[in-house]
């Protein structure tokens, strides 16, 4: 218990101090300094057939929290196979300021997915996903990229970062062996790579309205 | 001794998270579902129709897009005029929206009077 309270004193006070390395340069991003991002279906490069779905599900909530306006991805899908665009590849091979005037979108974004698998061995399975992500903005400069790989593996959880043992403890809850859960792990990825590591996106408007009052 | 723990507790989680701009009512989790399995979508629409309910009655801003998503899940279930109602407050709300709601608006417009033309 008294071990218990201590190592909660100084989480509490270590706070949420994330170091941050090497700070992307943002100064495309800051350029063009979207206001609305469209995100379009995703490239598949895993066997899964399933994971674009998945991985376009997870992606509106932390854009949109980010402050920035995304456009609604299951409308946005249903709009596109209207135009006769179906496939991913179709897509991310159009040019984006054609895109980008379709849905009047400031900047578009381009997730493949590298990896999504579970590895299925004696004791452990590790799961692993890996994504690619392009913002681009409507008149076809890239202004941002990003990629990421999350593993989880059930036992690997003394990395010593009490952030990664809480992230660990969460995924652990999530994920069973039986039927490996991609969500929290694809989340996590949104969540580094735009919100909490070197890569995270500066605040959109929405967010820097919101911080100001 | 307990209090002092859950204070600590409720610190620790309250300090990391950046207060969030939107309430989402449990979209994302439930788009996956849909898409996961199809007969699930039709949750899904129920479930966004409560949540906006929700979000109206206590005036609080709805979170981008779920205007557009609930718009687009009656349009597939065969209720055009519904979908420009909902298209119509998405546009309202979120200037960025505009030009890709309008023409939706526009589209399911000229579709229904294509249809009552050809019923007369």
């Amino acid at each position: 218990m008294k071990i218990l309270l201590w190592s909660l004193i100084a989480l509490a006070l270590t706070g949420c101090a994330t170091q941050q390395p090497v700070k992307t340069d943002m100064s495309a991003f800051q350029a063009a300094a979207p206001r609305s991002i469209l995100v379009v279906p995703t490239i598949n490069k895993s066997l899964d057939v399933d994971a674009p779905n998945y991985v376009l599900a997870a992606l509106p909530v932390p854009i949109a929290e980010k402050g920035y306006y995304v456009f609604p991805v299951n409308t946005s899908r249903y709009v596109l196979e209207q135009e006769g665009y179906y496939e991913g590849e179709r897509i991310h091979q159009e040019a984006t300021p054609t895109l980008a005037k379709l849905f009047g979108a400031d900047a578009v974004l381009y997730v493949s997915i590298n990896r999504w698998d579970a590895q299925y061995a004696f004791i452990t399975t590790t799961v692993t996903v890996e994504f690619d992500y392009r913002l681009v903005s409507k008149d076809g400069t890239e202004i941002w990229k990003a990629s990421k790989r999350m593993m989880y593996q059930p036992q690997n959880n003394s990395s010593g970062s009490p952030l990664a043992m809480l992230i660990t403890a969460a995924v652990n809850a999530a994920i069973t062996r039986a039927a490996p859960n991609y969500m929290p792990l694809t989340q996590q990825a949104n969540q580094q790579v735009f919100i909490l590591g070197p890569t995270a996106i500066p605040d959109g408007p929405y967010r820097a309205a919101a911080l100001k009052q | 001794m307990r209090f002092l723990l859950a204070l600590l507790a409720l610190m620790l989680l309250g300090g990391c998270a950046a207060p969030t701009l939107y309430q989402w009512g449990g979209y994302d989790q439930a788009l996956y579902a849909g898409y996961k399995d199809p007969t699930k979508m039709e949750a899904l629409r129920l479930q966004l129709e409560t949540h906006v309910t929700e979000m109206e009655k206590s005036k609080q801003k709805v979170a981008p897009g779920l205007y557009a998503e609930l718009g687009t899940l009656y349009l597939q279930s065969g209720s055009a005029e519904k979908a420009i109602t909902l298209y119509s407050k998405e546009r309202d709300a979120w200037p960025e929206s505009r030009t890709m709601m309008s023409a939706m608006i526009q589209n399911l417009e000229r579709r229904q009077q294509a249809q009552a033309g050809s019923e007369k």
